[in-house]
């Protein structure tokens, strides 16, 4: 059909070897970091696995709450989504989105929302019981800043967060974020994070120290991975 | 290799001759296929009595099947409890993604699709951003918002970089920083940024940061001529405005700035009398009623925009042979006041002509298209106004003055106003409350 001619057209240009450019800002100021293609497949096959632990499927809806800057971090997770077959919906991560939150939530059978903001838990609570909204859906995954409030709630959910050019995810044992082992290290300096990227990255060897603030488990988890896992304070 | 204008040349300069055969070729596999597999064509075409096996020409369609508009599909929604209103064509299990729209004046309204690659509104963009200046190579600032799907996925397809920084309101400080360092040849614009970035340009020299870009694109609303002018002559950026070409892809400026071409081999578009199903003369103001041809998941056929447009099928100055069309406004945006019509524009003259307000910030509240009171609120620079009082004076007069009726005023700062924003995509001129 026309769109994929004109896909098709446009795969014939000369495409460079960087997808993504991100401004990583830590205590010295912004450090530029490239995001390869190389990067980004190996980032999604991760990922993949990571959302396969939650059981998700084939045939499964999922909505991803994600802005438009963090596409480095979230195209894996749509290509990991699709490669498993899950249909998804995508809504923002600001507050005042929550409306389309909720449509998707009470319009599709929702197997996942993953990304959940602070922002948009404090909307949707003003309007309902949290624990009353998400307590249906099997796999919930949120923001550091949004987290306490679902489990306050007695929604048992899972962090997804950025960690510098990184992404974590937690496992279903949600005991720390998961940070992909073969591409990065991840050290705790002062209480402050930082993130070293392997060698094979496009920006291989490379350290970001990071604002965030945490703590890195280094032991292996209990779902057997030996990533290590970030606990966000 | 494409190195000139067009990214396809031989679709986007067909004759109109060759674009009417392959939309009538479309639009003869369509027909069946949504009355097969489309719970809502099969009742709407039934109610009508038109069948697939009638439709065998471009004038057959024109005539036979009938036109709908978006209350059509929220009723279908409502009593089906079909999320997808009735407008799919395969299974859930077989779409790619779900996007929605806004929902700035209702219960938004899925768009499923199907794609590889890319999804497909952006897509149907990659045309307009090459003749924008886009190539291999080039960066582009992310824009804000995800509601339409991932935009990088266009960008990655023509070869550029994405810059992954956050440029929603209030952050225009660190946009321009982000301009200044990575320097792209892209980004997108909305107008409360265009109002945002107007509070900056004593601090900023606007036209040395933007020097970098081939070009920057703002839709979801119309702009001032006077908004149009300083972005352009003033910071030095070719604006290049697009608008939704009626939920079925969107229809941008091409470098002659003159009207929104419509991707004709994506859709067919037509210009009827708002109150009918008549077509209006070309180049006279009608609805635009839009069809996909390109939409495997959910296709809309004959689709009631609300959108009242001009159309041309003359050949543009760029030497594109697809339709264009000029915005002037939604059917519904005419406010009536106790009998007395108020268009949009009267009301934009008032608010830009006064110093604190002249980023043109208002919208119009209104419960209903008829009211017995014209409610206008209004954003203001609290930098440029110690007196309020003094300013609303001003406002109702210059209002009363171009539109024959005294409104009721809300002044907000331009901040305050901002913050009631709920879409990345457009500030709605009229709201309900």
């Amino acid at each position: 059909m026309v769109r994929q001619d004109t896909l098709s057209r446009a795969c014939m240009l000369d495409h460079p070897p960087v997808a993504y450019l991100l401004p990583v800002p830590g205590p010295d100021g912004i450090a530029d970091c490239e995001v390869g293609w190389d990067d980004l497949g190996r980032d999604a096959a991760w990922t993949q696995e990571r959302l396969q632990a939650h059981g998700l499927a084939q045939g499964h809806h999922a909505v991803v709450s994600f802005s438009g800057h963090e596409g480095a971090w979230f195209q894996p997770v749509i290509e990991a989504l699709r490669n498993l077959g899950v249909v998804y919906g995508s809504v923002e991560t600001m507050g005042w989105d929550h409306v389309r939150t909720r449509v998707f939530q009470r319009e599709l059978d929702l197997h996942a929302i993953l990304g959940l903001s602070g922002e948009t838990l404090e909307a949707l609570s003003g309007q309902s019981m949290i624990g009353d909204f998400f307590g249906e859906t099997p796999v919930v995954m949120a923001r550091p800043d949004g987290i306490a409030k679902l489990r306050d709630a007695g929604v048992s959910a899972a962090v997804i967060s950025t960690l510098g050019p990184a992404l974590a995810i937690e496992c279903p044992e949600r005991a720390g974020a998961h940070v992909n082992r073969a591409e990065w290290t991840v050290t705790e300096r002062d209480g402050r994070l930082s993130v070293t990227a392997s060698a094979e990255r496009a920006v291989g060897g490379r350290e970001f120290l990071l604002e965030t603030a945490g703590t890195v488990r280094a032991d292996p988890c209990a779902c057997g991975s030996d990533d290590p896992r970030v606990m966000f304070t | 290799m494409p190195d000139d204008r067009y990214l396809e040349p031989a679709v986007e300069t067909m004759s109109r001759t060759a674009l009417r055969e392959l939309q009538e070729r479309r639009i003869l596999d369509l027909v069946p296929s949504a009355y097969e597999n489309s719970p809502f064509y099969r009742e709407l075409w039934d109610s009508h009595g038109v069948h697939p096996r009638d439709i065998s020409s471009l004038d057959d369609f024109r005539e036979r099947i009938p036109s709908f508009g978006k209350d059509a599909l929220r009723d279908y929604r409502a009593r089906t409890g079909d999320p997808f209103g009735g407008l799919l064509r395969v299974r859930p299990s077989e779409l790619t993604s779900i996007t929605s729209s806004s929902g700035t004046t209702g219960d938004p309204e899925f768009f499923a699709e199907i794609w590889d690659g890319a999804p497909p509104l952006v897509t149907a963009q990659l045309r307009d951003l090459w003749e924008l200046g886009l190539r291999p190579g080039d960066r582009v600032l992310s824009p804000p918002g995800t509601f339409r799907n991932l935009m990088d996925y266009g960008y990655h397809a023509l070869g550029a970089v994405v810059i992954s920084t956050n440029t929603w309101f209030g952050r225009m400080r660190e946009t321009l920083e982000a301009v200044r360092r990575y320097r792209p040849a892209y980004m997108q614009f909305m107008y409360p940024q265009l109002v945002e970035l107007e509070h900056l340009e004593n601090e900023y020299d606007l036209k040395e940061i933007f020097a970098s870009l081939k070009g920057a694109a703002c839709a979801g609303q119309p702009i001032s001529p006077r908004m149009r002018e300083k972005v352009q002559n003033e910071w030095g950026v070719e604006l290049y405005e697009y608008s939704s070409a009626a939920d079925t892809g969107t229809a941008w400026e091409c470098r002659e700035h003159n009207g929104f071409h419509l991707w004709e081999d994506t859709v067919f578009a037509e210009c009827l009398d708002p109150s009918g199903d008549e077509p209006v003369e070309e180049g006279e103001i009608g609805e635009l009623v839009a069809t996909d041809l390109d939409n495997r998941a959910a296709p809309l056929i004959r689709f009631r925009s609300e959108d009242l447009v001009r159309m041309t099928s003359e050949k543009c100055g760029c030497g594109r042979t697809h339709g264009r069309m000029w915005v002037s406004g939604r059917s519904g945006d005419e406010t009536v006041v106790d009998g007395r019509p108020v268009v949009l524009r009267d009301v934009w003259q008032a608010v830009e002509a006064e110093p604190e307000t002249v980023g043109g910030f208002f919208q119009i509240v209104r419960p209903a298209r008829e009211v017995d009171r014209l409610r206008v609120r209004v954003g203001y620079d609290p930098s440029l106004s110690g007196d309020t009082a003094d300013l609303a004076d001003r406002l109702r007069a210059g209002i009363a003055k171009r539109t024959g009726v005294e409104p009721d005023l809300e002044l907000h700062t331009e901040e305050e106003l901002m913050r009631t924003v709920r879409s990345v995509a457009k500030f709605p001129r009229v709201v309900k409350q």
